[in-house]
């Protein structure tokens, strides 16, 4: 825990014209843990991860890399750090198959041609690493996979790169009980191959599942970043709702102060009902 | 005092370790071991030569490095010549594998069976099936160096007397003797606790090669548990111990089989999970059921997984201020329970756990999946072989006194 943590992101402030997104925000995730990454919506995960990404410029604040300060200016400076990120959406092509997906716009070529027996090599490699059982053949069309093979596809793309930092926008969303479970397991696995993993979920029990430390934004502030094994569910759910829980949180003023300044969101009532029926 | 060890038991004993290295850690190079197993070269080359010599190993060119001067040899397994047969004897199925030395699965065979009690017989007769038939098709020149057998119940340890497996209605079941006799072969068969094989193979090459404490749970329609402490099975005195399922979590509730109330099995078992959520099942699909219904919205299944989800918590929040581990494992059912409650379990660890005992304490699932046990059994066939390697390894020039 006291090694420098491998993505460490400082006072970081970003606004849409005149709304203000993120303020003062502070997050961090360490190689070999799962860093969830949790906020009602419009509390400013995806704003934070595209600042992470690079895909929007940050207004102020430290980006650290290694405990070195870096400027990311675009995702390819992101992708060249060693972090990717995993949407939602996945953004695979389903008219090709698992290994012409994973090497999408980097191929490896030997001479003019394709270098294809290395890059099924590799693929294959990348998903034995992740102990991945679930695809039978890595010249699969990817439109014949399944939900939850399609998830470990992106994922298995995404570590290929030797990355360092792997986030993942909801990869539980639209799955099944049982790839969920496979999805989960397999975010462990990579958290424990010594990567460091953001878990962006609303999940609170995929959360709990895997998580090393829980990151609660309230409103574009950081509420609290804990050890998952310092607090309960209904504390995470405190901090999401109302960015504080006993010690922990936001003080008082800060809250009001959130609530005020945000003036895109309607601070009034939170999703509680829907926290709950997530599990 | 004790005059210290023979140059002899030396030997043995390394030949033992870089034995276990290599099946351990796979294909080897000589450097490495050197490294792992603090002996200097020529010591690594004469123990790699006797291994070799008794057909435990051989050395092979490695591929190719990409770096300059003579390549160190790759010390590999026998793995087709030196196995092991591995069988489970679970509440609804019956697994054999023929198991390499280096734990490589050469072939395996499974059949589902109905719940409920059965006598011995019923699966002693198919599980001999599948030997021989595996048996059979087994290369001439490979040799079988013992059998281990995983069951659900409690298992004297020196002789397989299964002395109660409560799930299957088996009391003092002479399950490792009368499978010895079936087989019909000269080397050993033994008998586990299925709990207990599965810890031994999530520390030996699962969710917990890192961790030297680590409590394996095993769910099917009882909870089972297999405890390492300090790098060591706990077993107790007869090697009974570990029946976590009958730990009392709450000494007002059901009635549990063994005749307590309040178990922790009664609490968080299969059964508690589809009571609760009232519905019908069996196994996995019927947790997964329920599940699936909580995750669509169904109000009495969210009640359901969140109730056991909680007593779930609660004993592993006694095992944890207990035994202090590092990675409690989920294996069986146990694992879709955690997987779907986790947010409950994690809660109610946080909150009865002492903060010293859980703040290292890692929540995993098998790193091999269904197959723990089975593998734990094969690790425990194993074991004989890898103590010391050259009185087993070599049947052909060690006749029959070599069977214990």
């Amino acid at each position: 825990m006291t090694a420098t943590p491998i993505l460490e992101m400082r006072g970081i402030d970003k606004s849409f014209g005149p709304v203000q997104v993120l303020r003062q925000v502070d997050f961090t995730a360490n190689a070999g843990e799962v860093t969830a990454l949790v906020g009602d919506n419009g509390a400013g995960k995806s704003t934070l991860v595209k600042c992470v990404g690079g895909i929007y410029p940050i207004d102020s604040g430290d980006y650290l890399f290694d405990g070195k300060p870096v400027t990311v200016h675009s995702p390819r400076d992101a992708s060249s750090l060693g972090v990717e990120i995993v949407y939602q959406d996945l953004a695979l092509c389903e008219n090709l198959d698992i290994v012409q997906n994973m090497f999408l716009g980097r191929e490896r070529t030997r001479g003019i041609v394709l270098d294809e027996p290395t890059m099924e090599k590799m693929a294959s490699e990348t998903l034995d690493r992740l102990s991945v059982r679930t695809v039978k053949s890595i010249r699969q069309l990817v439109a014949s996979l399944s939900g939850g093979q399609r998830q470990t596809v992106a994922i298995a793309k995404a570590v290929l790169w030797n990355s360092k930092v792997v986030i993942l926008d909801e990869p539980t969303a639209a799955l099944g009980v049982a790839q969920t479970a496979q999805v989960l397991e397999l975010v462990r696995q990579l958290a424990d191959n010594g990567l460091a993993v953001v878990l962006i979920s609303h999940n609170m029990n995929d959360v709990f599942a895997v998580a090393d430390q829980i990151a609660c934004l309230y409103l574009g502030r950081m509420a609290a970043q804990v050890k998952a094994t310092d607090v309960t569910y209904s504390q995470v759910v405190e901090l999401i709702t109302a960015g504080r829980s006993g010690d922990l949180g936001l003080q008082a003023a800060a809250v009001a102060a959130a609530g005020n300044g945000n003036g895109s969101h309607d601070a009034g009532v939170t999703d509680l009902g829907d926290m709950n029926g997530a599990q | 005092m004790r005059a210290g060890p023979s140059q002899e038991e030396i030997r043995r004993q390394n030949l033992g370790a870089l034995l276990r290295q290599v099946h351990v850690h796979g294909a080897v190079s000589r450097a490495e071991l050197t490294n792992a197993l603090g002996l200097n070269r020529s010591t690594i080359g004469a123990l790699t030569a006797d291994l070799a010599a008794a057909g435990l190993v051989r050395e092979e060119l490695p591929k190719e490095t990409g770096r300059a001067g003579r390549p160190s040899l790759v010390v590999r397994a026998e793995s087709e010549r030196i196995f092991v047969y591995a069988l489970l004897i679970g509440v609804d199925r019956l697994v054999a594998a023929r198991i390499g030395l280096g734990g490589e699965i050469l072939d395996r065979r499974e059949r589902q069976r109905g719940r409920g009690e059965f006598v011995a017989s019923d699966v002693i007769t198919p599980l001999a099936e599948f030997v021989n038939e595996m048996h059979r098709k087994a290369p001439e020149e490979s040799t079988c160096v013992g059998t281990g057998v995983a069951v659900a119940g409690i298992v004297r340890r020196e002789d397989g007397l299964v002395r109660l497996g409560p799930m299957i209605g088996w009391v003092n079941e002479p399950l490792g003797t009368a499978l010895h006799e079936v087989l019909a072969m000269d080397a050993p068969t033994y008998v586990g606790n299925d709990a207990d094989l599965g810890a031994l193979a999530e520390h030996i090459r699962g969710a917990g090669t890192d961790s030297d404490n680590i409590i394996y749970l095993s769910g099917d329609v009882g909870i089972g548990g297999g405890i390492i402490a300090g790098g060591r099975p706990v077993a107790g005195h007869g090697g009974y111990g570990g029946e976590v399922g009958h730990m009392v979590v709450n000494p007002n509730g059901k009635p549990c089989i063994c005749g307590a109330r309040g178990c922790w099995m009664t609490e968080v078992g299969e059964h508690a999970l589809l009571a609760a959520a009232d519905r019908q099942g069996i196994g996995r699909e019927g947790i997964l059921a329920v599940v699936d219904a909580a995750n669509r919205g169904d109000a009495l299944a969210q009640a359901a997984v969140r109730d056991v989800g909680d007593w779930l918590g609660f004993g592993v929040a006694n095992l944890v201020n207990i035994f202090n581990p590092e990675t409690v494992i989920f294996g069986g059912t146990l694992r879709d329970l955690y997987l779907a409650g986790a947010a409950q379990v994690r809660s109610r660890l946080n909150r009865n756990g002492l903060p010293a005992c859980r703040e290292h304490v890692r929540l995993r699932t098998p790193g091999l999946g269904d197959d723990s046990s089975l593998i734990g059994a094969a690790e425990l066939a194993f074991q004989r072989l890898l103590a010391d390697p050259l009185d087993v390894g070599a049947p052909a020039t060690q006749p029959a006194e070599s069977t214990v």
